[in-house]
């Protein structure tokens, strides 16, 4: 009965000897029963248990105190070739046997004890990783049949100890998000609840010491079986740090581009002084005609009014014309939009003609109709093609007037994309240049800022778009980009 | 004296608002105006010959009003200009003054020194076309010489006297001086003085 056990059984009597070994307790240890029958237990302990047994039995029967039997604990053996290792030990006392013998069941759990470390190792591993990752995960169960689980790093982002089960931590979270995110989240959270059983969101929340962290956060419900709900599982990460780096990248570049363009806006002064002088110019003739008609003693008060409507509409075009500029150069949030491409030309068309008519270059736009509306900002698209074709101005500086016109032209193209194009009848690029073109602080025009180019590029790259030049055919040089339309893209 | 035509003042602007309220602005004074959106419109319209003034937008797409201004001169049109700019525009406006206007004014303007200037342009106008005028009527004269009389006009007008006139045409003195009678009728010279002036006036005009 004893050699059918997977466990070592051992019996000694009151002296320590080996009484019994049975088959699982050779192959643990490698002896035969035969070699260790007779023998002081202690042979199968290592240091300091093997000195020190024969003590423990002395003492076991003379005060009759157990510290292992019927107890049990985790102790080291020693095999036959003198090799080491753990083993669950449990001892029992033979019942009626006189004098006394006891009985030793040993398990080998060298495996266990491989698969703990392994684990502890892993567990290390992960907390390790959570803290380089600024990553913590955690475990809500639902039903209440074990108590959350919060990782330790979890724990940090959010300030709090692992035991916070008086608050869930939704409820946490939903009483620190950032006013501006709150939507959001509780979007989030309803999604969570729903069908959908998951989200991935990411939301800025103000913690109990004041500081704001945004935080990314994935959860997932697991249900049973029966598919009741049994528990949320997630991980939350921290991107504070990328955020801010990436919010300073941003404002840094939304204040070259609006720095751009007010420098665009500068080389276009005096055409827009031009243009606003227009209107103020009829407007004051209107009046002095007014009250010339109105002294006249033939007066027709068809003229006068005639004349009071146009200086209205004047009014109205120069008001128009300071609108257009004041959201032009104003510093403004980014946003998207759908735009309509030829409503964009329209709206830009003032101010490109102000500076075309001030250099005596005809502007053509060339729109073809019915284009699809595209995703995007405006005002930074209207920045792009000013700057195009103030470029194109420029390059035929040198030309005779009657070749002095900039083509603008839209067209849609195959892959779904639009292209704008603005060609003009200079000279054309020098290949040194060409080769520069789009470097900052590259410029081959005495007051140029070198930037114009280099940011256009990088608003059209921020609108999924590609900017490139090629020769125009004859003379000059053509600036062509793209922006994906937005119909294409909007299949979520 | 031309009296059969009023004179006009020609407006060529490309911006509507400034075109159209000019137009008003002349019409509440009275005087005839025609508008034009070009300067092509305008050459095609073949009123550089009228009387009157030109009052020209100096910046304009296509033709600028210099342009226009070179071609006015090609065709030999007297119409004095009087150039409409914007501030910052001097260099092209002492341009145009090179090339023969008679004024600019800058936009905004009062309208009475835009009505100066146009009157001033008005008679200047007036006095080209007389003068203009008086030189057909004295070419028309010159025609009607024969070319004996020319001859004879010409050493007068060199300050020969009638004698070395005969000589030099090989006639009598007799002869000279009848000649000399129907140059002074057909040119209705009051004195050689006069008949001088004349010649001169149109040989000046030739050069």
């Amino acid at each position: 009965m004893l050699d059918s056990a997977v466990d070592a059984i051992i019996v000694i009597d009151h002296r320590g000897h080996i009484e019994q070994f049975n088959l699982a307790a050779e192959r643990i240890f490698g002896y035969r029963a035969a070699e260790v029958v007779g023998r002081n237990v202690n042979v199968l302990m290592p240091a300091p248990y093997h000195a020190e047994h024969d003590g423990y039995l002395d003492r076991y029967q003379s005060t009759g105190e157990a510290r292992i039997i019927g107890i049990g604990r985790e102790v080291r053996a020693c095999r036959k070739d003198g090799t080491e290792f753990p083993c669950d030990l449990a001892v029992g006392k033979v019942q009626g046997a006189v004098p006394p013998r006891f009985i030793g069941f040993i398990r080998d759990i060298t495996q266990r004890k491989l698969a703990d470390e392994r684990l502890r190792r892993s567990e290390s591993e992960l907390r390790l990783a959570q803290g380089l990752a600024n990553l913590g995960n955690y475990v809500v169960h639902l039903d209440r049949s074990e108590p959350d689980y919060y990782s330790a790093q979890l724990c940090r982002i959010l300030g709090i100890g692992a035991t916070n089960d008086n608050v869930p931590l939704t409820a946490l979270l939903q009483r620190w998000v950032h006013p501006g995110d709150r939507e959001k989240l509780d979007e989030a959270f309803a999604d969570l609840n729903s069908d959908k059983a998951e989200c991935d969101v990411e939301y800025r929340v103000v913690l109990d010491d004041g500081s704001t962290r945004h935080l990314h956060h994935v959860a997932q419900v697991a249900h049973d079986a029966n598919g009741n709900l049994l528990k949320h599982v997630g991980t939350i990460h921290d991107v504070t740090d990328r955020r801010q780096t990436e919010d300073e990248a941003r404002q840094l570049q939304d204040r070259l581009t609006h720095f751009s363009r007010l420098s665009t806006m500068g080389e276009m002064a005096a055409g827009l002084a031009h243009e606003i002088n227009q209107p103020l110019s009829a407007i004051a003739t209107y009046a002095q005609a007014c009250q010339r008609f109105v002294r006249s003693p033939t007066r027709d008060d068809a003229d006068v009014l005639e004349a009071l409507e146009q200086i209205n509409a004047q009014a109205l075009r120069a008001g128009e014309v300071i609108r257009r500029l004041r959201n032009f150069v104003k510093n403004r949030e980014v946003k998207r939009e759908p735009v309509e491409c030829n409503r964009l030309l329209d709206d830009l068309r003032t101010l490109a003609e102000t500076d075309a008519r001030l250099h005596n270059v005809r502007l053509r736009i060339d729109a073809e109709p019915g284009l699809p509306t595209v995703s995007a900002d405006p005002i930074q698209l209207q920045q792009v093609i000013l700057n195009l074709v103030r470029n194109a101005i420029d390059a035929m500086a040198e030309c005779p007037e009657s070749r002095r016109e900039v083509l603008l032209s839209t067209r849609r193209l195959p892959e779904g994309e639009i292209e704008f194009v603005v060609a003009d009848h200079g000279s054309g690029l020098a290949p040194e240049a060409a080769e520069h073109l789009f470097n900052p602080f590259f410029t081959t025009k005495s007051g140029g800022t070198g930037l114009g180019l280099a940011i256009s590029r990088s608003i059209v790259r921020a609108h999924g778009g590609r900017l490139w030049h090629t020769p125009n055919a004859g003379t000059g040089a053509r600036f062509h980009f793209t922006l994906p339309a937005a119909s294409a893209s909007k299949g979520e | 004296m031309i009296k059969e035509i009023k004179p006009t003042v020609f407006v060529v602007d490309d911006d509507a608002a400034v075109r159209d309220s000019l137009r008003m602005l002349l019409k509440s004074v009275g005087l005839p105006v025609e508008v034009f959106e070009s300067g092509q419109e305008f050459l095609d319209a073949d009123r550089d010959d009228r009387p009157g003034c030109l009052v020209l937008d100096i910046r304009m797409p296509g033709m600028s009003g210099l342009e226009l201004q070179v071609k006015l001169n090609e065709r030999h049109s007297i119409l004095p200009i009087i150039f409409i700019t914007g501030h910052g525009d001097v260099p092209m406006a002492v341009e145009a003054m090179q090339a023969g206007a008679v004024d600019f004014i800058q936009k905004p303007f009062r309208d009475q020194d835009l009505l100066d200037r146009i009157n001033q342009a008005l008679e200047k106008d007036a006095g080209s076309r007389r003068m203009l005028a008086e030189r057909n009527m004295i070419r028309k004269r010159l025609e009607s010489l024969t070319p004996r009389e020319k001859e004879v006009l010409d050493l007068v007008v060199a300050g020969k006297a009638n004698k070395v006139i005969a000589g030099d045409l090989n006639l009598s003195q007799r002869t000279v001086e009848i000649h000399r009678a129907r140059v002074m009728e057909k040119m209705e010279a009051h004195s050689l003085a006069h008949l001088v002036r004349m010649v001169l006036e149109v040989e000046r005009a030739e050069e």
